[in-house]
């Protein structure tokens, strides 16, 4: 088995971009590819990440992007799983790395959805729920998640206050970060006041539709030795899946797959979650942050609402959560986003991270899932010295 | 009747939801109940199976009300989308119960009861 590293990051700014899904998607691809000081024949697999390229008039995006980059021989392979499809295709690449079918590898995430409109764009995401239960039967995504927060709330007492919290820190960290979509300080009393767009939840506790693409170069620990280049190390990977469809769910209050790829990645990487010096996850609503820095093991379970409070995943806190500015500022193109929070940890622990880093960090985790958890993928890294 | 059947079950669950019922499976070998459009038992991973109806009768577990609906509901005044347990076994469904202005319309643990199945908005409910 090889140890599986990471040479070089790049990412288009997230937000509403004018340039086609294939243009941004190479602007991360060139990005990544100049970070880590390679070339691209040094590539032998492209991994990408996308779910709505039908929405700009491409599918089979993988070749295309290989061709563009002058490597139309090297096979590519495309990927969906809806909001989680980052993360879910970087397991692919880490696995093929770590198998030895390939040495290096280029794993880029894109999407291209805020042409479509506010309408259209609820309608294509309602597509990623389990539609005969879900999205056919009047759920938009928002939907889905403010059912899981009054179910989170009736258990545990929790309150729309604890959930506003979980935004206005997310936007705090968003203000440092000169690629996020939605750069503005709020308040408790703004994400309270905000238009509810499916109750329990409001306008501010819901991410945005964004554009943009990141990008990754994964290599074998030779390759990034003899590159001489600066490099982190992918330490912990773990999948597990969820019911599709919310009603298949035991407890509302909790998402397993997201429990059973942690304890997958915490195996392999031979940590606990007490361990982690900081951690990027996935909060396309503000109920999801709180619900996955519980399955994470973070905060017990009905614990993390009251902890959030008190600044416990503040940037200076004792587990900072999103210091990118999560979904909620930093953006939410769903086929980058799971790519984009390991673009983080990359630029965290190779001191591109300006005022936005997290001090001393030497362990990082990434999680990220598809629709209501239904695909969830947690990586762990490793500053490399 | 033992059945293996795969296909058309999602029809057969439409004919039960127009008749006020929720249309489950359950297992030859284990007796697990579920949802009838699950193809193995979840428990054993047994495929043989009775088709059992229950009424279509349960309690509100939680639900959401949209103020931006999904394109072919925005001419509905007011709907909530909801996950109710049935009373007479321990499995979930959930549907579009229509007329839902306000969460206080809606208690947690109200009763709901099966209405139908719409071609334009599923599985349709009514507040009992």
């Amino acid at each position: 088995m090889e140890n599986v590293c990471i040479l070089g990051a790049g990412s288009t700014n997230y937000g509403k971009l004018n340039e086609s899904i294939i243009e941004i998607a190479l602007s991360a691809s060139v990005d990544a590819i100049e970070s880590a000081g390679i070339s691209p024949s040094d590539i032998k697999a492209g991994y990408i990440s996308n779910v709505f390229g039908v929405a700009d008039k491409q599918v089979h995006i993988a070749p295309v992007i290989m061709s563009n980059l002058g490597i139309s021989h090297v096979p590519g392979l495309t990927i969906e799983s809806a909001c989680g499809s980052g993360s879910v295709m970087f397991r692919e690449a880490f696995a093929n790395i770590r198998a030895g079918f390939y040495d290096c590898v280029l794993a880029l995430g894109v999407e291209k959805i805020t042409h479509t409109g506010t309408t259209q764009s609820t309608t294509l995401f309602s597509y990623c729920s389990d539609f005969f239960y879900e999205g056919g039967n009047g759920a938009s995504f928002p939907g889905l998640f403010a059912s899981i927060a009054r179910a989170y709330m009736t258990k545990y007492k929790a309150d729309e206050e604890d959930l506003a919290h979980v935004a206005v820190k997310n936007h705090e960290n968003g203000l440092l970060n000169p690629k996020a979509h939605v750069r503005k300080k709020i308040t408790v009393e703004d994400v309270l006041n905000s238009p509810v767009v499916a109750s329990p939840l409001k306008l501010y506790d819901c991410c945005p539709f964004s554009d943009g693409a990141s990008a990754l170069i994964l290599c074998n620990e030779d390759f990034a030795k003899k590159s001489g280049k600066p490099y982190i190390q992918v330490i912990g990977s773990g999948r597990g899946g969820s019911p599709a469809a919310v009603q298949g769910r035991k407890d509302i209050s909790t998402i397993p797959g997201t429990v059973i790829a942690a304890n997958q990645a915490y195996q392999m990487a031979g940590i606990s979650p007490k361990d982690v010096d900081f951690a990027e996850v996935h909060d396309c609503f503000t109920i999801a942050e709180i619900i996955d820095v519980e399955d994470l093991g973070f905060f017990k379970k009905g614990k993390a609402a009251r902890e959030i409070r008190d600044g416990a995943t503040s940037r200076k806190g004792k587990i900072p959560i999103n210091p990118s500015g999560g979904l909620k500022s930093k953006g939410h193109p769903i086929g980058a986003t799971g790519i984009g929070q390991i673009v983080e940890v990359f630029e965290q622990f190779s001191g591109q991270a300006g005022e936005r880093t997290i001090k001393d960090a030497e362990i990082a985790l990434t999680h990220n899932f598809g629709a209501t958890g239904a695909s969830a993928a947690v990586h762990i890294f490793k500053k490399v010295n | 009747m033992t059945n293996t059947n795969r296909s058309g079950v999602r029809e057969k669950f439409i004919e039960s939801a127009r008749d006020s019922k929720i249309l489950t499976k359950k297992c030859d070998d284990c007796s697990t109940i579920r949802i009838a459009t699950v193809l193995y038992c979840e428990n054993c991973h047994g495929s043989k199976y009775n088709l059992l109806e229950y009424p279509g009768i349960g309690y509100v577990n939680t639900f959401t009300i949209h103020t931006v609906p999904p394109e072919g509901f925005e001419d509905v005044d007011g709907y909530a989308w909801v996950v109710f347990t049935l009373d007479d076994v321990s499995i979930r469904a959930s549907g579009f119960l229509p007329g839902i202005k306000k969460p206080a319309d809606l208690p947690i643990g109200s009763k709901v009861k099966v209405n139908g199945f719409d071609e334009k908005h599923g599985l349709v409910l009514k507040k009992l």
